[in-house]
């Protein structure tokens, strides 16, 4: 099956109309639970950009080689493999913030949407699709986990990046783990709303 | 079995050995070139905290003559009789220096051990139980590092553990000659964020900064807004000689709670104090025997 | 059909907390040395010992002695002493570490019993207990740890489905857990090799997947096919895998590491049960177009996870 998408487009895909956290809604925990500051989210979506290109990559290359009947089995060994890789770098190369990240960086090989994407994309496309693919998706990723530490990291602490923008704490309960379900919720039915409203004025116009 | 099946199954099993030990060949030699660079920051991360909380930085390095201590300390058991010994620096080697439990001097064993080798447990523990006899049930307690600086004692880094809201809090403390508290590092904790995790940051952690150990021994948890100018100052926002003075003015308070989290704060109180006075009181006991028996030591 | 599963899910709640309650008691016989019958913290600043008879000589509070079990050198003495009947309360100024284990000694409190000489701790079963209630309600995996929000998601829907998806995560929790340990320690351990844990958990959880499916659709082809469909979706769970490196990290013993199992499984399933209670009736009441499915949904998880946070600190044993 060929892949009828430009490159530009499968990036864009995984960025937007697709995207893993408010679309796909695939990836929750870590949207929850890691999202507190855009730092920590930033760093788990470079994280989780790696595994997914990489992954990507080895099963695309090696995709007529791959007995059907162990696909599965094949794609978690895949997955594990490159999870192990990074942890390693990142505890020897940012001590720091692979600390702060703690456990959510062994769970990557669990995130359902690496899985998915090998399984729907890698094992039927070309080398250079599937890497634009991943790119879209790991991207994508890492455009939610910001966008809610984004919110949260403003209201909760009233910061941006680390940097104090407001001065003072506007609601301290955005901060507060539980939090993250309403951001999440909240910014999933903006998302719903802003499509609504772009559908009605398109039918509008037609 | 049919010959197809046969066929396939051995393709299964021959694919996926080779698919392990690909991933196996990956994970090794991401391991190997790992591995050393891991320890390293280990133990560089070691002593960055260390200096971080004796006030060192970089604007403010340590100065060259400054060296560090360490004393391990061990529970000793023969039969029903307890009694502790200290592995200290003697001289240019180690040695066990046992005291009764009621601070009486013991006995003083040579022991043929340099800094280096002790860091590692297993090594340690057998130069110890070596020491001290194989009748002898030894238990490792902690360990502390007296700083000196030109043969001056200045500072002491005690490592500690107490229960916290949630689970266990483990910190590094500093404390100057006097034992007033110099400042101190959370390690690990697993108090709830936003509330009880607030522990780690300055504006809470500083007010123990320059406390006696009497003040530190009287004080209690308030329940009190903490007064904007000494959050200023601790937090940063005024800095340099006026910062200094409005710490000063308040190093006396009590410790103000974190908001939503007085529990977390009165552990965290408690805790520091126990430490603190165990300390105090250990200390005072090994150097008056130290002082008595006239062993030479470097600090 | 709504009554069974009900039904259902009590009952495997019930069994699992009669489970862990058994193994605990069959494991640890309650305890008995002598004169002390039971000895315990109370409160922040206090001892219990209970004794077998009587207690004829009161001695005074310095008699008493206590020190940390690491801290020979330091005794103190409790401030006050009382006794009522076969109670003895130690009453301390200072609060008690007690996460350490403390000694206790005394002279003889009763003719002919010789001095005391006792370890007071928080009591193993009550330990156990902790582990199991921590999983369950106070780091309740899905509501204070936010894992496995995708399934958790995905299967609360109707209160079948969810019943369903809890009772097959918890077995194959329980199944995976005990072997991620056997593996842990007597291959990854000795051998040095931690950094494997991610591979060799994951793995091991595919296999029981795969083995509990092959065996459930030969042995019980009608359960295979209620719940066969569970089985896939247990893997793409992070729970699984968070609870064995949990283990790891901890260096829990076998029984602990059941029951984190058992707690980690159970509190899956209670929340599921709980969300799918709230779903069922969420389709019935009138949302804002934008809020429907996911969005309404994961605020109602986030209020339930307000609710546990109430659990946070509760203390046990």
């Amino acid at each position: 099956m060929a892949n009828e998408l430009s490159k530009g487009q499968l990036v864009a895909r995984g960025l937007l109309s697709q995207n893993p956290v408010f679309k796909l809604a695939l990836s929750m925990c870590p949207a929850v639970g890691m999202s507190t500051s855009i730092k920590t989210g930033l760093m788990l979506g470079v994280a989780v950009l790696f595994v997914q290109v990489f992954s990507s990559l080895t099963i695309s290359l090696f995709k007529n080689w791959i007995h059907p009947r162990i696909r599965i089995p094949t794609y978690t060994l895949t997955i594990a493999t490159w999870v192990t890789v990074i942890d390693l770098v990142l505890s020897a190369a940012f001590p720091a913030a692979y600390a702060e990240m703690g456990i959510f960086i062994k769970l990557i090989v669990a995130f359902a949407i690496i899985t998915m994407r090998l399984e729907m994309f890698a094992c039927k496309e070309t080398v250079s699709d599937s890497l634009f693919d991943a790119v879209g998706m790991g991207l994508g990723f890492m455009f939610g986990m910001v966008t809610i530490g984004f919110v949260r990291e403003l209201l909760g602490s009233g910061m941006v990046f680390g940097y104090d923008l407001l001065g003072f704490k506007p609601l301290l309960f955005f901060i507060l783990p539980c939090a993250g379900f309403f951001v999440v919720g909240l910014m999933m039915a903006f998302f719903n709303w802003i499509e609504a409203k772009y559908r009605d004025a398109r039918e509008q116009k037609s | 079995m049919s010959n197809a099946a046969f066929k396939d199954i051995t393709s299964i099993v021959i694919r996926l050995t080779v698919t392990c030990l690909l991933a196996g060949l990956i994970m090794g030699w991401a391991f190997i070139l790992t591995h050393e660079g891991k320890e390293k920051n280990e133990q560089l991360r070691d002593e960055k905290v260390m200096y971080s909380i004796l006030g060192y930085d970089k604007s403010n390095p340590a100065p060259a003559t400054m060296a560090m201590h360490t004393i391990y300390r061990y529970v000793l058991t023969n039969g029903d009789s307890q009694s502790i010994g200290y592995l200290l620096p003697i001289g240019e080697k180690y040695g066990v220096v046992e005291l009764d439990l009621g601070g009486q001097f013991v006995r003083q064993i040579p022991v043929d051990a340099v800094a280096s080798k002790l860091r590692n447990e297993g090594e340690r523990n057998s130069v110890m139980q070596q020491a001290v006899g194989n009748q002898t049930e030894i238990r490792y307690a902690d360990s502390m590092i007296i700083v000196t600086n030109a043969g001056e004692r200045t500072a002491y880094i005690l490592d500690g553990k107490y229960p916290g809201f949630k689970t266990t809090i483990r910190v590094k403390m500093a404390l100057d000659a006097q034992f007033s508290m110099l400042g101190f590092e959370v390690l690990e904790h697993e108090e709830d964020p936003g509330l009880g995790a607030e522990i780690v940051e300055k504006y809470f952690r500083g007010q123990f900064e320059g406390k006696s150990f009497e003040q530190l021994k009287s004080a209690k948890v308030i329940r009190e807004d903490m007064p904007d100018d000494y959050r200023a100052a601790l937090t940063g926002k005024i800095t340099g000689k006026e910062a200094a003075e409005i710490r000063q003015k308040h190093v006396g308070d009590d410790i103000y709670a974190l908001t939503g989290a007085t529990i977390s704060s009165r552990s965290v109180l408690n805790g520091n104090q126990a430490m603190v006075s165990k300390f105090h009181h250990r200390m005072t006991v090994l150097d008056e025997a130290i002082k008595a028996q006239g062993i030479q030591t470097p600090f | 059909m709504k009554k069974k599963t009900r039904d259902i899910f009590f009952v495997f709640i019930a069994a699992i907390v009669i489970f862990a309650v058994t193994a605990i008691a069959m494991v640890f016989p309650s305890g008995d040395d002598g004169f002390i019958t039971e000895k315990a913290f109370e409160g922040d600043k206090e001892i219990v010992l209970t004794t077998a008879q009587p207690v004829k000589n009161v001695p005074a509070a310095e008699a008493f002695t206590v020190f940390e079990e690491n801290d020979p050198d330091i005794q103190v003495h409790p401030q006050s002493v009382s006794v009522d009947g076969k109670k003895i309360h130690l009453t301390f100024s200072d609060r008690l570490n007690q996460s350490n284990a403390h000694m206790v000694k005394a002279p003889e409190l009763a003719e002919g019993t010789g001095p005391v000489a006792t370890e007071v701790s928080r009591s193993y079963w009550g330990f156990l207990l902790s582990i199991l209630i921590s999983a369950l309600l106070i780091n309740n995996y899905v509501f204070t740890k936010y894992l496995g929000l995708c399934v958790f998601m995905g299967t609360s829907k109707r209160k079948t489905t969810a019943t369903g998806m809890g009772i097959v995560f918890t077995i194959v929790m329980l199944l995976s857990a005990v072997m991620s340990w056997l593996a842990n320690r007597y291959i990854l351990v000795p051998f040095h090799l931690d950094f494997l844990q991610v591979v060799v958990f994951i793995g091991l959880v595919s296999l029981t997947v795969q083995a509990v499916d092959t065996i459930l659709r030969k042995v019980n082809p009608i359960l295979f096919n209620a719940f066969g469909v569970f089985l896939v979706l247990v893997i793409a769970n992070c729970i699984i895998i968070a609870v064995p490196l949990y283990m790891a990290s901890n260096q829990y013993n076998l029984i602990e590491t059941i029951m984190l199992a058992l707690g980690a499984g159970g509190g899956f399933l209670l929340a599921l049960y709980l969300m799918s209670s709230v779903r069922e009736r969420l389709e019935l009441a009138q949302i804002p177009e934008c809020f429907k499915g996911l969005p309404i949904a994961f605020i109602v998880a986030g209020q339930f996870a307000l609710a546990f946070l109430g659990f946070s600190g509760l203390q046990i044993g």
